[in-house]
C-alpha cells in the first residue's frame, strides 16, 4: 500500500516549486561554503598584498633606501650577491642532475618493475612517502655527518648539491610515480598486446603519456629546495664569499644563506645586502618555475 | 591451429577458467559465448598470454599453437603477442598520431620495411584507408568511437599476426558502426583465424563458423555455429540461446 503523497515526502518541499506558477526567481539557498570560501579567498589577497609590500619596501632598501625613510648611500650591488646567485644556480643545476634521473628511475622501478605486492616493495614506498615529510634541517645534519665529515666533501657546492638533491628526492619519486600511475592500463595492456617488451611500452607509452606532469613535479621540487637555507647553514655555507663559484669543488654559497646571514645584522647596509639577495633569490625561483612550466606544456604538446 | 587442453586460470582463489578444452581450426571464426563474467576473456586472453600481467594470476593446463605449448618454458610471452593479437572490448588508440598507432607494433618487432606501404595495407584491409588517407598525422584520439576500433585492429594487423583474438570488440559501438566491424571480421577470415568473445547472439550466429558456449568458467558446448544456435546438445545451451535463462 503506498501512502498519499504529502505523507510519502519528508523533504521540505522546494520554495520555488511551491511557487512554481510564479515566475521561478534565483534560487537562494543557504550555503556556508560559498561565505567560507569567499573568505579564505580574501585572506589569501590579503597575505599576498603583504607579500607584495614586503617586495616592495626590499626594493626600496636594496635600493639605498634605509627603513625609516633616511636614505642611505650605498646599496645592494653585484659585487656583494653576484657570488651568491652563482652558488644557487650551480645548487640548481646539481639538484636537478642528481634527483630528476634517480627520483624517476626510482619511480619507474616502484611503478613498472617492482611487483607491488612484495613486502619489501611496500616499505620502500612508505618510507619514500616518510622521507619527503623530514624537516630539511635534518637532511643538513644528515649531510654534514656523511658528506663533510665522512667523505671529506668539504663545505663545498658538491655538498651543498648533494644534501638538496637528497632533499629533493622523495618528492620527485612521489610525484614522478603518482605521474606513471595516473598513465591508464589500457595503454599499457593495449601496448602489451601489440607485442611490446617492457621496455618499448615504458619508453614509448607509458613515458611520454606522464612527462608532463613528472617535468611539473620535478620543477617543483627543484624551485623548492632551491629556496632553502637551513640544510646549507648546517653544513656551513660560507657568507663572506668574495669570488663566484666556477664549480662544485668551490666554496658553498647560496642566496638563501645570505640572506640569513646578512638579514641578521643590525646595520643598514646588510640590511640593503639581505634585501637585493632575496630579489635576486625571488627571481631566480621564478626564473625556474617559469621554464617548467614552458617544459610541460612543450611536453604535452611534444610527445603525446 | 590453435588449441586448449584442460587450461584453467585461476585469479586468486578465484576459478575464471575450468578445465577449457577446445580446437580454433585455421581461418575459421569461432565465437564465444555466454553471460559477463564467464570467463570469455580470459580465454581469450589466456590464449596471447596476457593473463600473466594480471596479479596473481595462474595458468594450469596447456595451450598450445601450432603444436607449441605456448606456455612452454621456452615461449618469450612477447613472441606469443606477436603471432597472436588481441583486440580489446574498448577501443584503446594511443594517444598520437594515426601513423604512430600503427606504426608501434611493428616497431616494437624491428620491421624493417616501408612503414607508410604497411599502413595503407592494414588501414585498408580495417576499411579505414579511405576516412583517414588524407592525414596519417591526425590524432587518433578525435577519430569516432568505430573508427578508433577499426584503427586497433588494422595496428593489430600491423605486427602481421596469425590469430586475431576479438574481446567483445563492438560492445561500446553503434549499430553502424557495429555493422562495419562486423563486415570487416568477415573478410578477415580469409587470412586469419579469428576467435571472437561476444555478448551478441545474433552477431555469434551471423559471423562465426563455431561456437563455444562457457558458463561460470566451464565450456559447457562448443558445436558449429548452426548446430548451437538451432539444435543444441545440452539444456543449459539451449536455454541461454533461447533466452530462456535465469
Amino acid at each position: 500500500m503506498t501512502p498519499p503523497v504529502a505523507e510519502r515526502s519528508a523533504y521540505p518541499v522546494s520554495p520555488t516549486i511551491q511557487a512554481a506558477a510564479k515566475p521561478m526567481l534565483p534560487g537562494r539557498r543557504r550555503d556556508f561554503l560559498a561565505g567560507a570560501s569567499r573568505l579564505a579567498a580574501a585572506t589569501m589577497l590579503a597575505a599576498a598584498a603583504g607579500l607584495a609590500g614586503v617586495l616592495a619596501r626590499a626594493v626600496w632598501q636594496a635600493n639605498g633606501g634605509s627603513a625609516d625613510g633616511t636614505p642611505y648611500a650605498g646599496g645592494a650591488g653585484w659585487e656583494t650577491i653576484g657570488p651568491a646567485v652563482a652558488g644557487t644556480l650551480w645548487l640548481a643545476l646539481a639538484t636537478a642532475a642528481l634527483a630528476l634521473p634517480i627520483g624517476l628511475g626510482t619511480a619507474l622501478y616502484l611503478e613498472e618493475y617492482a611487483r607491488p605486492k612484495r613486502r619489501a616493495v611496500r616499505a620502500f614506498q612508505a618510507a619514500v612517502a616518510h622521507l619527503a615529510g623530514v624537516p630539511s634541517v635534518v637532511y643538513g645534519v644528515a649531510g654534514l655527518v656523511v658528506l663533510v665529515h665522512g667523505l671529506s666533501a668539504g663545505r663545498s657546492i658538491f655538498a651543498g648539491g648533494l644534501a638538496l638533491a637528497a632533499l629533493a628526492l622523495p618528492t620527485v619519486v612521489a610525484t614522478s610515480a603518482e605521474a606513471i600511475r595516473a598513465v591508464p592500463d589500457d595503454l599499457r595492456t593495449a601496448a602489451y598486446g601489440l607485442g611490446a617488451t617492457r621496455w618499448q611500452v615504458v619508453r614509448h607509452q607509458v613515458l611520454p603519456a606522464a612527462a608532463a606532469p613528472i617535468a611539473a613535479g620535478a620543477c617543483a621540487a627543484i624551485t623548492r629546495t632551491a629556496g632553502e637555507a637551513a640544510p646549507l647553514l648546517v653544513l656551513g655555507a660560507t657568507s663572506f664569499a668574495t669570488f663566484a663559484p666556477a664549480g662544485p669543488g668551490d666554496p658553498l654559497v647560496s642566496l638563501p644563506t645570505q640572506v640569513f646571514a646578512w638579514a641578521v645584522r643590525p646595520q643598514a647596509e646588510f640590511a640593503a645586502q639581505a634585501a637585493g639577495a632575496a630579489i635576486a633569490l625571488l627571481a631566480i625561483l621564478l626564473g625556474l618555475n617559469v621554464a617548467g612550466l614552458f617544459l610541460r606544456r612543450r611536453l604535452r604538446k611534444v610527445l603525446p | 591451429m590453435l588449441s586448449a587442453d584442460r587450461l584453467s586460470v585461476r585469479f586468486g582463489s578465484k576459478t575464471a577458467l575450468a578445465d577449457v578444452s577446445l580446437d580454433v581450426p585455421a581461418q575459421k571464426i569461432v565465437s564465444v559465448i555466454g553471460r559477463s563474467a564467464c570467463g570469455k576473456t580470459t580465454l581469450l586472453r589466456a590464449f596471447n598470454r596476457t593473463n600473466e600481467m594480471i596479479a596473481g594470476a595462474r595458468t594450469t593446463g596447456t595451450a598450445r599453437f601450432h603444436g607449441t605449448d605456448l606456455y612452454g618454458r621456452t615461449v618469450d610471452p612477447v613472441e606469443v603477442r606477436r603471432r597472436i593479437g588481441m583486440i580489446f572490448q574498448r577501443a584503446t588508440p594511443f594517444p598520437k598520431s594515426v601513423f604512430d598507432n600503427i606504426a608501434f607494433g611493428p616497431r616494437a618487432g624491428g620491421f624493417a620495411g616501408d612503414l607508410h606501404e604497411l599502413a595503407e595495407e592494414v588501414l585498408t584491409s580495417a576499411g579505414l584507408w579511405a576516412d583517414v588517407a588524407g592525414d596519417l598525422d591526425a590524432p587518433a584520439l578525435a577519430l569516432s568511437a568505430g573508427q578508433q576500433q577499426q584503427l586497433c585492429i588494422a595496428r593489430t594487423l600491423a605486427v602481421r599476426p596469425d590469430v586475431l583474438l576479438m574481446d567483445e570488440p563492438t560492445a561500446s559501438l553503434d549499430p553502424a558502426a557495429t555493422a562495419r566491424i562486423e563486415s570487416l571480421v568477415h573478410s578477415l577470415k580469409a587470412t586469419y583465424t579469428v576467435v571472437i568473445a561476444t555478448h551478441d547472439l545474433s552477431q555469434a550466429a551471423r559471423l562465426s563458423d563455431m561456437t563455444a558456449f562457457l558458463d561460470a568458467g566451464e565450456l559447457v558446448e562448443y558445436s558449429p555455429t548452426a548446430t548451437l544456435f538451432t539444435n543444441p546438445r545440452t539444456r543449459q545451451a539451449e536455454e541461454y540461446v533461447t533466452g530462456r535463462t535465469s
